[in-house]
């Protein structure tokens, strides 16, 4: 008998399982089978070492979700400036309300030839997104078995196909937006073959208590290159749960930055495997939390093939009651020489009652690699303030900017120019809301 | 179901009989396997006091309920907990008329290790002849450390002539219930050494467990009570660099050390025992706990560990940094070759205002052996301006080998300072070649750079180790190059 919580999805899955894509098909069996892994393991709880910091399973014990509702009337905007933050940005736009795509909201434009994107429903017949749905990583089980709520519940989602050497001409702009409250369950797919390139922004906003899955499943083919942006910003009762799952081939390069001004409780999960010599990934993110929020960054990345780099930096601050988590880990494989990991984090503690985990690990099976990791947590320097103090600078000013030149180390990684202003000025306003 | 029970009832009495200590109580060893009459026969053995028996019984009762921890990054099969002697009188091992009887592989270690005649004869099991008269070495040693009102002695005799000490101290640090293996330790402990350094004294010397008396049969249950009270100092020196070989697979000691205000101890470990042979096979399972309470203002306690045998090495010497201003230091060398796996590392609990701490490990890794450092530094909310920076290294030799790095940082108070930092590596080629064509042998070149890598450790330990601690580091990599 799994416990309530658990046994919550798993109600909802029989009720609306004849309602979801794919019913009758490969995925309705893969469904079928997902449920029962996870009935078998239940909400993961921190009880296992990879959820030690951030409990689902209490979670959903103090809030439970049912389904969102599907959303088709007029969507307002929630008032945050991360609604808007790409807005200046010339883009191709997918909206998904309540986790689901809608069209008559979307602006995708005309996208170049190669080019194929989809909503999910529309491509599970092609054998692409059956291998990206069925894929496992394998590693990190206790973390990637969480992907099995997705997979049995998943309604909606970007899939993105682009062929060989095409390059998307401008960013592809994935909005969430939560309306209604209650749980979505989102699954995205990319696939960029050899030699093609992609931008793709991702933003997650709402101001209901919702319970937003969402999984994003990559495979980079050779020499590929894929940028993503992820902004987080939702509201104080929603729960966050995001994996990315990417596979890169040899020569490709993926740079994924994440900014989470995060919920009530917001977990992000990146999987990157090495699968062909010569690639590199980075892997980053600023956060900045107030309140009682908390926010997970859990990101695992697997030389399994010699010669491949890799880069993780997350900066925080840490204000209020807030928690921040960072688990970390650089797996280097048996005979993966020339492997080169390297593995940052660090975090500012601006409140006497704000608290940060941190568990940067290294597993190491290879001799020739260059490979290391730094943690630092600490508060304001006091010298740093009072240096700024001196010169006539006020204290709060002193503070914001010292802040500011904190997470502008980290913010400087976002693999888009414009992006990356957008981010400073949200971070920047950020701060300014948090001033008396 | 009357009958049944009654059936089960009957058998449990004669099993109880059979097994039972009463007419047990003359034989050498406990039977086989651990119930509570092996607690008992234990306890009854030792000629124990009343509490004491309790408190193993309730450890025992408690054991039962728990499961063998399965996080640690080392594998092996299935340990029989039934399948062992938990307890066994002292043998009397037999003596060998001369050196040219030992095994010559031995001595070629003990050579290199630079050790004197003498006293390789006695590592070894020879009949130490007259000069060497260690019965009066001991005994200056010992009326030394009385006149300065330094309790050192075996954990028994601690129990019938202080037992008010132990009464006070025994399980204060490490509880019974503390883990899996602290609790079956806390059930079974045969023997161990007992420490008190009274207020402000210095202790003369180093203590080491060395020249304590009973030295060859602390048993694989071993039971460390250390004591320092107010502005006292002490400097513990735990095993030594010969090679050891020990019948016993498993191992669980239990190392507690509490320091007063003021009060300092440093604690020394070289650990080499039988790592198994090339497949692995026959090493020690060597599953350790050690942790220190720093309870009064101003303490210290530092661990300097070097860690070269066992097959497997689980082992996290801890501090608890409870009194304000205290401070916890952990420098740590674990060396792994062949088929060894170690998972090692310390945790640096901050409960104290202005506590300080500092990490240094330095791992290596040869071979096919795996090896882990695995640490937790935590801040309490109430812990003011705590200060801690770690460093972990891992250095790698050869291609089969691995290294792994397992930080926990947690902090709950904003002006903490907490840096970690840690870097793999092996060695650089420029620097072998370097040493190589200046004349120097590849084995000795690597000797020499590994240790360069771990000179922060080694500068660490006491004179009487450092030098020996040098030679050893080369050795256990004998085999590792070419």
């Amino acid at each position: 008998m799994s416990e309530k919580a658990t046994q919550h999805f798993i109600e909802v899955y029989e009720e609306t399982r004849a309602a979801l894509p794919g019913a009758g098909g490969w995925l309705a069996r893969r469904r079928e089978a997902a449920i029962g892994s996870f009935r078998e393991a239940g909400l993961p709880h921190r009880r296992m070492e990879e959820w030690k910091y951030t409990d689902l399973r209490r979670t959903f014990e103090k809030a439970s979700f049912g389904p969102a509702p599907v959303h088709e009337g007029a969507v307002v905007l929630p008032e945050r400036r991360s609604a808007s933050a790409f807005a200046a940005i010339d883009r191709h736009v997918l909206v998904f309300v309540n986790g689901r795509y809608r069209d008559d909201l979307s602006r995708a434009g005309h996208l170049p030839k190669g080019v194929e994107l989809h909503a999910l429903d529309d491509v599970l017949h092609e054998q692409w997104a059956k291998d990206l749905v069925e894929r496992r990583f394998d590693d990190a089980r206790q973390a990637e078995n969480i992907v099995d709520l997705n997979t049995a519940l998943m309604s909606d989602g970007a899939c993105l196909r682009i062929r060989k050497g095409v390059k998307l001409d401008k960013p592809l702009h994935l909005l969430f937006v939560a309306q209604d409250a209650g749980a979505s369950h989102t699954r995205n797919l990319v696939l960029l073959e050899n030699e093609a390139e992609a931008t793709i922004f991702e933003t997650h906003i709402g101001e209901v208590a919702s319970f937003v899955d969402v999984v994003t499943d990559i495979v980079i083919g050779d020499g590929a290159r894929l940028n993503h942006v992820k902004l987080q910003d939702e509201a104080p009762d929603a729960v966050h749960l995001a994996t990315m799952r990417a596979r890169l081939a040899a020569e490709a390069k993926l740079s994924s930055f994440t900014l989470t001004l995060g919920c009530g409780v917001s977990r992000g999960q990146s999987f990157v495997l090495f699968s062909g010599e010569g690639a590199e990934a980075s892997i980053d993110g600023a956060y900045a939390l107030r309140n009682r929020q908390h926010a997970d960054q859990f990101c695992v990345i697997d030389h399994a093939v010699p010669a491949c780099t890799s880069h993780t930096l997350f900066k925080g601050v840490l204000d209020g009651e807030s928690e921040g988590v960072f688990q970390g880990k650089v797996i280097v494989r048996p005979h993966a020489q020339k492997s080169d990991g390297r593995q940052m984090t660090h975090a500012l503690l601006l409140s006497r009652d704000a608290a940060m985990n941190a568990k940067p690990e290294l597993e190491i099976y290879a001799d020739d690699v260059q490979c290391a990791h730094g943690s630092t947590v600490g508060e304001l320097s006091k010298e740093a303030v009072f240096y700024l103090r001196s010169r006539g600078i006020p204290e709060a000013e002193a503070r914001r900017l010292l802040v500011l030149a904190f997470l502008e180390e980290a913010l400087d990684l976002a693999p888009h120019n414009q992006a990356k202003d957008a981010l400073k000025l949200l971070v920047s306003e950020w701060f300014g809301e948090a001033a008396p | 179901m009357a009958a049944v029970k009654e059936t089960v009832e009957t058998v449990g009495e004669i099993e109880k009989y059979k097994y039972g200590f009463f007419t047990d109580i003359e034989s050498e060893k406990a039977p086989l396997g651990l119930t509570e009459d092996t607690v008992r026969f234990i306890s009854a053995k030792k000629d124990e006091p009343e509490w004491l028996l309790e408190w193993r019984l309730a450890a025992f009762r408690r054991w039962q309920t728990m499961t063998e921890p399965t996080w640690a990054k080392v594998t092996y099969p299935p340990i029989d907990f039934q399948d062992a002697y938990y307890y066994s009188a002292p043998k009397q091992t037999v003596k060998l008329d001369s050196l040219d009887q030992v095994d010559p592989k031995l001595l070629e270690t003990y050579e290199k290790l630079g050790i004197p005649l003498t006293e390789q004869k006695m590592l070894a099991g020879v009949a130490v002849d007259a000069v060497f008269d260690s019965v009066s070495v001991v005994t200056t040693f010992k009326e030394k450390l009385a006149e300065a009102g330094v309790i050192f002695c075996p954990m028994s005799e601690a129990v019938k002539k202080h037992p008010e000490l132990v009464k006070k101290y025994l399980g204060s640090v490490v509880p019974s219930s503390d883990n899996f293996y602290a609790t079956l330790n806390s059930a079974v402990f045969s023997e161990g050494s007992f420490v008190y350094i009274p207020e402000g004294v210095r202790c003369p010397m180093e203590l080491s467990t060395y020249f304590r008396i009973n030295e060859k049969q602390t048993g694989q249950f071993e039971r460390t009570l250390i004591i320092a009270d107010k502005g006292s100092y002490v400097s513990y020196l735990e095993g030594c660099t010969a090679p050891q070989r020990d019948e016993n697979q498993l191992h669980a000691a239990v190392v507690e050390l509490i320091a007063h205000d003021d009060a300092e101890i440093k604690y020394s470990t070289v650990q080499n025992w039988f790592p198994g042979d090339e497949e692995g096979k026959g090493g020690v399972y060597n599953f350790v706990t050690k942790r220190g309470d720093c309870r009064g203002e101003n303490s210290k306690i530092s661990w300097t560990q070097v860690e070269t045998g066992s097959a497997i090495t689980w082992k996290y010497p801890s501090c608890i940094l409870r009194g304000d201003n205290s401070r916890g230091e952990f420098y740590s060398i674990a060396i792994s070759n062949g088929r060894q796996q170690v998972d090692s590392g310390t945790k640096m609990i901050h409960l104290g205002r202005n506590t300080t701490s500092r990490i240094v490990s330095k791992g290596i890794s040869a071979g096919r052996s795996s090896n882990t450092y695995r640490g937790l530094v935590s801040v309490h909310r109430k812990a003011e301006n705590v200060r801690n920076f770690t460093q972990c290294d891992s250095l790698l030799i050869g291609d089969r080998c691995s290294a792994h790095t397992v930080p926990y940082i947690e902090t709950k108070n904003p002006t903490a300072i907490l840096e970690h930092e840690a870097t793999t590596s092996k060695i650089g080629d420029d620097q072998l070649f370097y040493c190589m064509q200046r004349g120097i042998g590849e084995e000795e070149a690597v000797a020499l750079i590994v240790n360069g890598f771990c000179r922060d450790v080694l500068q660490q330990l006491p004179m009487e180790f450092a030098v020996e601690a040098q030679k050893l580091v080369g050795i256990s990599l004998e085999g590792s190059v070419g």
